[in-house]
């Protein structure tokens, strides 16, 4: 059976102070649920840095290679065309639409990375814990284990922060 | 982070979340006023008659316009250019405003954004529509065909399609994953079932994690990042499809960041047409201050007058090139049969702009929204005379000739004014026009404090 | 918390020897390269071009982000206004240029015969000239100097004045920059090819001088560190002035190729008469200028870290800065020495000198006022921030 903890908060502050004493204790959070981005709370929740700026850079380097290569291709080796005086190899005029496609594809790659790392998309199918944190609520959910040792403490550091409507769900696992 | 009080307050009120949440999503969930639906009928009676003289356009063919030898382009590739730069405040205001650390984007970056889409999208028509065969509109990507042949990636033109899809579909994207998180926060209140399921499906499941929360922040940014370089090069290739040419007024190489600063230039006029009323009818004052159009004033003033000068250098240049033809398309421009367009270009883009100067103009809602119509008139002329003077006039004095539009092509640029407004009403009805989460997040640290309550006062 | 730089002995020994050791390599290079009157005045007026705009952007910096009402640079105030203290010494140094003119200028001689340079007769004549170079340096001058002067009086009084006082000089500072940095980029540069022109060329020599600027102010930042001072400098700012370093070299970039594209594209002869001997007689030049100004800080600078990193951020604000000099170099010699032009003994004499004497008039006014400035209403900003 896995056993949890919900509360909400009223204000953000409160929250990041809980979050941090419970951090503290090493007990362990499962979700924190906010209207908005917290500031501070990535810091105390412990999260490391993403990797989608890299996702972002790998894109878009396919896509330089992809719109450079392709042009240089059609126009050199393909079907290379006197135009306008130019030379086959017309490296300023290819830099423009090179430009545009490394931002496409980077900026698709790395939103495509977001949803499907966060498991967002049309569809998705995400337990909504309560309707008021789009609003103004400031949910934590803690994890307890089996036995219930944790569950005074985790308690007593919610009620310090004046959490509300704090109640212990169990599902099974 | 510590906001000095010396500034202005962003939202005024003393709102709290709830009230934030409850005040900008009550054009959603409430009934369309008279006001709306006048408006509507106007800004579709106006995108019904674009549409009739678009079809009109396609059936008959170009000879329905104006266009003759030597003015291939006119009022067609100067709306077309009018709206792209309209297009580009939103990305400023969503990227580069972020890029800077400009809080006071929060209120105004959604509608802005939103209000690019939908300029972008009537730029578009432009390019398809003054084809010769729109219908084969297609040839223009690069797909493996049994013509053999690949587009022409020397031509500007091509470059515009590139820059035009891609800065369209970054916006659209850069919009929606901002819109994400608010459209979780619609899907929330809404009673109606159906109306619950479609937010549902629009929201992609956001849930408020703060996991996700954190990787939506990173994201954006990073969109930020390329939206900034995208829109300078966006209307740095618009330009290039008259700086690439050979002659006078079209060749000349301050066009990609004198162009781009127009863009801005009246993309914020726009902005500031659009939000002055939509703040006043959808009771958004608190959030859409005074403090912001005064913002927007100034970078109103900073871009106009980075064009003004642009203009100033042009001249001076073609005067100091020594090169005739140079010294003679600008005293075309001036003097000539055009000199009425000039001389409205002139007034609204470089005089008027300069009264932005006195703090009380830039804080008067009436004078800001004239000018704002103002700029835009202006705008709309800069591209008319950069495109007409140097076709009517070049080289060539036996090939001169003159150009009027027809009330086809005039009908066309209505239509798009019909069609962008229409659109702008019809998302105040479905989206939220600011920010929720956005400006929830920086209510703490801007929004005006409670007054502290008198001590003697009894509670 | 000592707020104060003193300008030490060693240090000025130190400048005073790099100058020392520049003359002793320009009367090396005198003497093993030969060089003529043309050489001479040329590497003169590229240096002194070089340290004026990094002066000048001392004062573009503190009026640009006053008008835009921002809070975090406040504290770093006090490094561009020593950089505007060369303004002075540059403009003595510029009138100078009058016994070198027709080294340099083409236009400046008699009796030309050449129909063009006619043409531009009333702008390019030497009175106009110079009194439009007095025109520049009172307005550079004299507003650097009124900001620098109420900037110390911010410090005695909490008084809002000053402040308000700061924006109003502020926004005249940019107007008139605003057109002044065109016209002296056609006056002492864009002339010396006078037969050639360029509408995009004022903003493009603006735009040098802003990432020049830029690597300055990282330079000393870490120099200053490296003594001990500017402890209220975090990494947040370093990550800004990171930030700027890379967007702008960015923005160089694309200043750069819009002008060659469009050039290239059109393929005008009276147009491509100015790259040709630039990408044919200095072509190894032309590219490398191309790799240290923008290939090198693009990718060096783009991720988050690199851009927190002073050291690494100092290593890129070199490169810039090497490569920046490289740039005006390029923009003069074509039209001054032409092909034979070479980096030699002489170049480098001049740059030591010409590096010693900036560095000296910049460091004796920074000990002259605190480093951290006071009572600006958003000073408090530049200490609690995160980017």
């Amino acid at each position: 059976m896995r056993r949890y903890i919900s509360a909400y908060f009223e204000d953000e502050e409160n929250l990041l102070r809980a979050a941090k004493d419970l951090r503290e204790k090493n007990i362990s959070i499962q979700d924190v649920l906010t209207p908005f981005p917290v500031h501070g709370l990535d810091h105390a929740l412990g999260y490391k840095r993403s990797n989608l700026p890299t996702v972002a850079f790998i894109c878009g380097a396919i896509g330089l290679a992809v719109a450079f290569g392709f042009q240089t291709w059609a126009f050199v080796v393909d079907y290379p065309l006197f135009i306008g005086g130019k030379p086959h190899f017309a490296i300023p005029s290819f830099i423009p639409i090179t430009f545009e496609v490394t931002v496409l594809f980077a900026a698709f790659g790395m939103a495509s990375a977001f949803f499907i790392v966060s498991k967002l998309g049309p569809g998705a199918n995400n337990v909504i814990h309560d309707e008021r944190i789009t609003d103004d609520h400031f949910v934590i959910i803690v994890d307890l284990d089996e036995q219930g040792n944790q569950d005074e403490n985790v308690k007593s550091i919610l009620l310090n922060e004046e959490a509300q409507n704090i109640q212990i769900k169990e599902i099974e696992s | 982070m510590y906001v000095s009080p010396i500034r202005e307050p962003l939202i005024t009120g003393e709102k709290t979340y709830k009230k934030i949440t409850d005040e900008i999503s009550a054009p959603i969930e409430g009934k369309a006023g008279k006001a709306w639906y006048a408006g509507i009928a106007l800004t579709s009676s106006a995108l019904l008659l674009g549409l009739a003289m678009m079809a009109y356009t396609i059936w008959e063919g170009i000879g329905t316009w104006g266009l003759n030898k030597t003015i291939g382009w006119g009022w067609g590739i100067t709306n077309f250019v009018w709206w792209v730069g309209i297009g580009h405040a939103g990305t400023f205001i969503s990227a580069i405003l972020l890029l800077f650390r400009q809080k006071w984007r929060t209120s105004i970056n959604r509608s802005a954004e939103a209000m690019t889409l939908f300029a972008v999208m009537c730029a578009g028509l432009f390019p398809l529509i003054h084809m010769g065969r729109p219908l084969l509109g297609f040839f223009v990507f690069p797909y493996p065909n049994t013509r053999d042949l690949w587009v022409n990636f020397n031509s500007p033109l091509l470059w515009d399609v590139f820059a035009i899809s891609t800065y369209f579909s970054v916006s659209l994207l850069f919009w929606y994953v901002g819109l994400i998180p608010d459209i979780g926060t619609i899907r929330d209140r809404m009673k109606s079932k159906f109306k619950k399921a479609i937010y549902g499906f629009l929201s992609f499941g956001w849930t408020g994690s703060a996991k996700h929360w954190s990787r939506h922040e990173t994201i954006s940014l990073i969109l930020a990042g390329l939206a900034a370089p995208l829109v300078l090069s966006v209307h740095s290739i618009v330009s290039s499809d008259f700086a690439t040419s050979v002659i006078p007024g079209w060749h000349t190489t301050i066009f990609p960041p004198y162009f781009v600063s127009g863009a801005i230039f009246s993309g914020f006029a726009m902005v500031l047409t659009l939000l002055i009323i939509t703040r006043k009818v959808l009771n958004l004052e608190n959030y859409i201050t005074v403090g912001h159009i005064e913002s927007m004033n100034k970078i109103i003033i900073a871009t106009g007058s980075i064009v003004g000068i642009a203009y100033i250098t042009e001249l001076f240049i073609a005067w100091y090139s020594g090169v005739e033809y140079e010294q003679y398309a600008f005293l075309n421009r001036a003097t000539g049969p055009y000199w009425w367009a000039y001389a409205i270009m002139m007034t609204c883009n470089v005089i008027s702009p300069q009264l932005l100067w006195f703090k009380k103009l830039r804080r008067n809602l009436v004078f800001t929204f004239i000018l704002s119509i103002f700029i835009n008139i202006g705008m709309w002329f800069e591209r008319f005379v950069i495109i007409v003077t140097s076709l009517h006039r070049d080289y060539l004095p036996s090939s001169w000739s003159m150009y009027e539009p027809t009330f086809v092509e005039v009908g066309i640029f209505i239509g798009t004014l019909g069609l962008f407004f229409t659109c702008f009403l019809l998302f105040i009805r479905v989206f939220p026009v600011i920010a929720i989460a956005e400006v929830k997040s920086v209510l703490k640290s801007s929004g005006e404090k409670k007054a502290v309550t008198d001590k003697n006062e009894s509670s | 918390m000592d707020n104060n730089y003193t300008f030490s002995r060693k240090t000025r020994t130190f400048l005073m020897a790099l100058g020392g050791i520049g003359i002793v390599l320009m009367l090396l290079g005198y003497f093993i390269e030969s060089p003529n009157g043309q050489r001479l005045w040329t590497n003169f007026l590229i240096n002194n071009l070089y340290f004026l705009f990094i002066a000048l952007f001392g004062v573009v910096f503190q009026a640009l982000h006053k008008i835009a009402y921002s809070g975090w640079h406040t504290s770093l105030q006090r490094i561009p206004e020593a950089m505007s203290a060369f303004l002075p010494i540059s403009a003595v140094l510029m009138f100078l240029l009058y016994f070198g003119m027709h080294d340099i200028y083409h236009w400046s001689h008699e009796n030309l015969h050449d129909p063009i340079l006619e043409g531009k007769a009333a702008y390019l004549n030497i009175p106009f000239f110079f009194i439009r170079m007095a025109i520049y340096f009172a307005g550079w001058i004299g507003l650097g100097y009124l900001l620098r002067k109420n900037s110390l009086h911010q410090d005695l009084s909490t008084d809002v004045k000053y402040y308000k006082k700061g924006k109003l000089l502020a926004a005249l500072f940019m107007v008139f920059f605003a057109i002044s940095s065109s016209t002296m980029s056609w006056d002492w540069l864009m002339s010396i090819d006078a037969h050639w022109f360029s509408t995009l060329y004022g903003w493009f020599v603006f735009i040098g001088l802003f990432v020049s600027g830029i690597a300055c102010i990282i330079l000393m930042i870490s120099f200053l560190k490296s003594q001990g001072k500017l402890e209220f400098i975090n990494k947040e700012h370093i990550h800004d002035m990171g930030k700027y370093l890379f967007a702008f070299s960015i923005f160089w970039m694309y200043l750069w190729f819009s002008q060659y594209l469009l050039i290239w594209y059109s393929h005008i002869p009276e147009e491509t008469a100015y790259f040709a001997p630039r990408l044919n007689d200095h072509t190894i030049l032309f590219f490398t200028i191309l790799v240290m100004n923008f290939l090198i800080p693009f990718l060096g600078l783009m991720t988050r870290n690199s851009k927190r990193n002073l050291k690494w951020l100092s290593f890129m604000a070199v490169i810039v800065l090497v490569g920046q000099w490289l740039n005006i170099y390029l923009l003069v010699i074509p039209g001054t020495i032409g092909k034979a032009a070479q980096i030699g003994i002489v170049e480098i004499g001049f740059v030591c000198l010409f590096l010693g004497g900036f560095l000296y008039v910049v460091f004796a006014s920074l000990a002259k006022a605190p480093l951290l400035s006071k009572n600006d209403p958003l000073l408090e900003e530049s200490f609690h921030y995160e980017t």
